[in-house]
């Protein structure tokens, strides 16, 4: 039975259906005239991903034409370095450019953007194992074979440590002076559809984006440079799979006594893999430092409600001390500096073999971030590319996600100007096929080693921890062979 | 609720040969219902000979000695403990059942609403074991002729059995419902658990048997984190078989 409706009521109803009608067909009409614009390549996502991606379009004379827009959420002027900024003071989100990206970043033409002064290179590395004291070196010099000469042209140069923000800077100002890119600052993607078929465009197949400032646009190609949790790989519906590893990155910049055992012309960068994670210092100009420690939830949120000396006294303790004294220094509410000064006489060490000892932490620094390893099932789809972050997550143990997305950037940009060479569609599966075999197992393996090299070294007792010594002291004393490691960590030099 | 307990089937094998009848009356509820109650494990006879056999364990052990006072307490004649083929081992077999069975009227477990936070699984288990490990109290100075006995070749098999049942009963009455492969990983290893903890107490000279405890919870926390490593593999084996599909997929190949 249908239910009584009371006669205004049922005015009422059929009143709106009435004034329905025109008010869709005005939309229809509405959405038709005002088509979106149209671009070849979209970039979501301002970071040094994507804006390596554009700057390499636009430095390449074979991609130079296509119209290509940025979107980013953030204002990208106002996280710019100052030119002037003081050496005094240094970000704590540092990365380590291994050769192959600043190769890669000097011929789009951006590294001589970078605040040179503020780059530090370093020559040596020194891991060793937090357990066993097993140790492995790496510099070029004692990675070749000892049949073979020292070749003049040899670098000495392991990576250069940067601050991300000097890079982003680097490749902003690269883009400025290349020109042509449409870029939508601090405006946020609203929504991402597929188009519809119009008489005079079918967009059934395009991206179509609505962004925060009122416009749409419409993407031949839409790369997505947008971050771990990536909007762009939701809309394309590519699944990505991994795990959370329940440790958090402790992320500080420190000052040390000094520029370290090797001076300021051979700067040396330390790794202790302790079982709860690796605690990395690597240099940065002058006497400072930037600090990685991977540690569990509880010990970060400890460490970073420590005051500065404790701090300092605690990251003083993570190269020197045991792990056991290092878990109850983790217990210990304060006075961790006397403790570990007490600590530290009576532990046997080779000062030399360590790094300098930290005096000093840049205040408002000490931030910390959860680790987690992610890989998107594909790269690829139809209209799509996920570049850097979006793609993948990797653990920091050996620095390589900023180096993974450099990567990432200037295969997509060798994929897209062989599209355009022979006059395909960008933005077609099949054009962006050979980007995908380019880079996703070449990523699925760094991903792998770093995945496999965190587990390795959580283990805190057992056979386990000597064989792993033994290995590592083998690759230490086997020349040649580190020096394979050496140039794939390198970006294959 | 069939796969959550153990059939009485078992016992009635093992014990077919000296009370065929009981037995045969015992066959017929292999499944448990809460709709009817369990008959009695034992036959009359047998039960008021044995349990006066194990007031006198704590004086005598578990012996031939402790049967014959029993029989007298219960006014039969000494000779009627060959009505107990397998001697001794009946009496050991006796007090794991009675045991086995007084856990479920033992050890009572607040109702939801009653104390707020119901206990979780696992601390029932840990509650259910120690009280069973307790009921061992009063004769574990014998216990470990009890041990003895039980490891005797001829007997092992319904010893075994006789554990898993106790593995099983505990399981069920923490409340477990699981019906997957864990259903037989958690049995075994709270029968590996509890083995091992009840040789610990026979050695146990502590006051009110806290190092039993102790090396219970160290046991049990062992166990979790087997657990944890076994589903932090599952995890990273589906990843890697995924990346494994992905690479093949990433260089051309149609899977």
């Amino acid at each position: 039975m249908p239910p009584r409706v009371p006669l205004a009521a049922r005015r009422a109803l059929s009143s709106t259906i009435v004034i329905r009608f025109p008010v869709r067909s005005r939309r229809w009409f509405a959405s038709s005239s005002d088509a979106p614009e149209i671009y070849d390549v979209v970039c979501v996502g301002g970071g040094p991903a994507g804006l390596s991606l554009l700057a390499g379009l636009k430095a390449s004379p074979v991609t130079n034409g296509l119209k290509v827009a940025l979107i980013e959420g953030q204002d990208l002027q106002k996280n710019r370095l100052q030119k002037d900024a003081s050496l005094e003071s240094f970000s704590n989100r540092c990365s380590s450019l291994t050769p192959a990206s600043v190769r890669n970043l000097q011929e789009i033409g951006a590294w001589t953007h970078a605040n040179a002064s503020r780059i530090q290179p370093y020559q040596e590395m020194q891991v060793w194992d937090g357990v066993s004291d097993a140790r492995i070196s790496f510099d070029w010099d004692t990675a070749r074979s000892p049949l073979t000469p020292r070749k003049p042209t040899q670098p000495t140069t392991i990576a250069y440590m940067i601050e991300n923000v000097n890079t982003v800077t680097a490749l902003l100002s690269r883009l400025e002076e290349l020109g042509g890119v449409d870029v939508f600052s601090s405006t946020k993607v609203n929504s991402i559809e597929l188009g519809a078929d119009t008489e005079k465009l079918d967009f059934s197949s395009w991206p179509i984006l609505s962004l925060s400032n009122g416009k749409t646009l419409a993407a031949r190609l839409l790369v997505g440079a947008d971050g771990a949790n990536s909007p762009v790989r939701t809309f394309a519906g590519i699944p990505s799979r991994g795990f959370d590893y329940d440790r958090h990155g402790v992320v500080a910049t420190l000052t040390l006594e000094g520029p370290g055992w090797g001076g300021l012309d051979h700067k040396i960068a330390y790794q202790r893999l302790l079982p709860t994670g690796p605690i990395a210092m690597l240099p940065l100009p002058g006497n400072k430092a930037s600090l990685v420690w991977s540690t569990t939830p509880e010990r970060a949120a400890k460490l970073k409600s420590l005051p500065p000396n404790d701090f300092a006294a605690m990251v003083n303790a993570g190269f020197r001390l045991s792990p056991t004294d290092l878990e109850y220094l983790h217990t210990l509410a304060t006075g961790q500096e006397e403790e570990i000064a007490w600590r530290a006489k009576h532990t046997p060490f080779n000062k030399r073999s360590i790094p300098v000892r930290v005096t000093d932490v840049q205040p408002g620094t000490v931030a910390s971030f959860p680790l987690r390893m992610r890989h998107a099932d594909t790269y690829t789809g139809e209209r799509v590319a996920l570049v850097g972050d979006a793609a993948h997550t990797i653990h920091p143990l050996a620095g390589q996600g900023l180096n993974q997305g450099q990567g990432d950037a200037a295969a997509l940009v060798r994929t897209i100007s062989r599209a355009v060479q022979t006059g395909q569609d960008i933005g077609s599966t099949l054009a962006l096929e050979s980007y995908n075999s380019e880079r996703y197992a070449e990523n699925n393996a760094m991903l792998g080693v770093c995945d496999k090299l965190h587990r390795l070294y959580s283990v805190e007792s057992g056979p386990v921890v000597g064989l792993r010594s033994v290995g590592l002291r083998a690759v230490n004393a086997m020349g040649p062979l580190k020096g394979f490691f050496m140039s794939r960590a390198a970006g294959g030099v | 609720m069939a796969p959550a307990r153990l059939s009485n089937s078992l016992l009635g094998v093992f014990r077919a040969p000296s009370l065929r009848p009981a037995a045969a009356w015992r066959q017929k509820c292999c499944y448990h219902s809460y709709e009817y109650s369990q008959p009695p494990p034992f036959p009359p006879a047998e039960s008021a000979i044995l349990s006066a056999a194990i007031s006198h364990v704590p004086n005598y052990g578990f012996t031939a000695d402790a049967l014959k006072l029993g029989a007298r307490d219960a006014g039969y004649l000494d000779v009627s403990t060959n009505l107990l083929p397998r001697g001794v081992f009946d009496l050991v077999n006796f007090h794991l059942v009675t045991q086995r069975l007084a856990l479920k009227d033992s050890v009572q477990f607040p109702t939801e609403g009653e104390q707020g936070k119901t206990p979780g699984v696992g601390a029932k288990v840990r509650t259910l074991t120690l009280a069973r490990l307790r009921a061992n109290e009063p004769v574990i100075h014998r216990w470990q002729e009890a041990l003895a006995i039980m490891a005797q070749p001829t007997y092992v098999p319904a010893s075994l059995a006789e554990l898993a049942r106790l593995a099983d009963e505990i399981w069920f009455l923490a409340g477990d419902k699981s019906v997957d492969s864990s259903w037989y990983t958690k049995r075994a290893s709270l029968s590996a658990i509890y083995s091992a903890t009840e040789v610990f107490m026979t050695q146990d000279t502590s006051k009110d048997y806290m190092e039993t405890e102790q090396f219970l919870d160290a046991r049990l926390e062992d166990i979790t984190k087997v657990g944890g490593f076994l589903g932090a593999l599952s995890e990273w084996a589906d990843y890697t078989a995924h990346s494994a599909v992905n690479v093949l997929r990433s260089k051309g190949m149609r899977i």
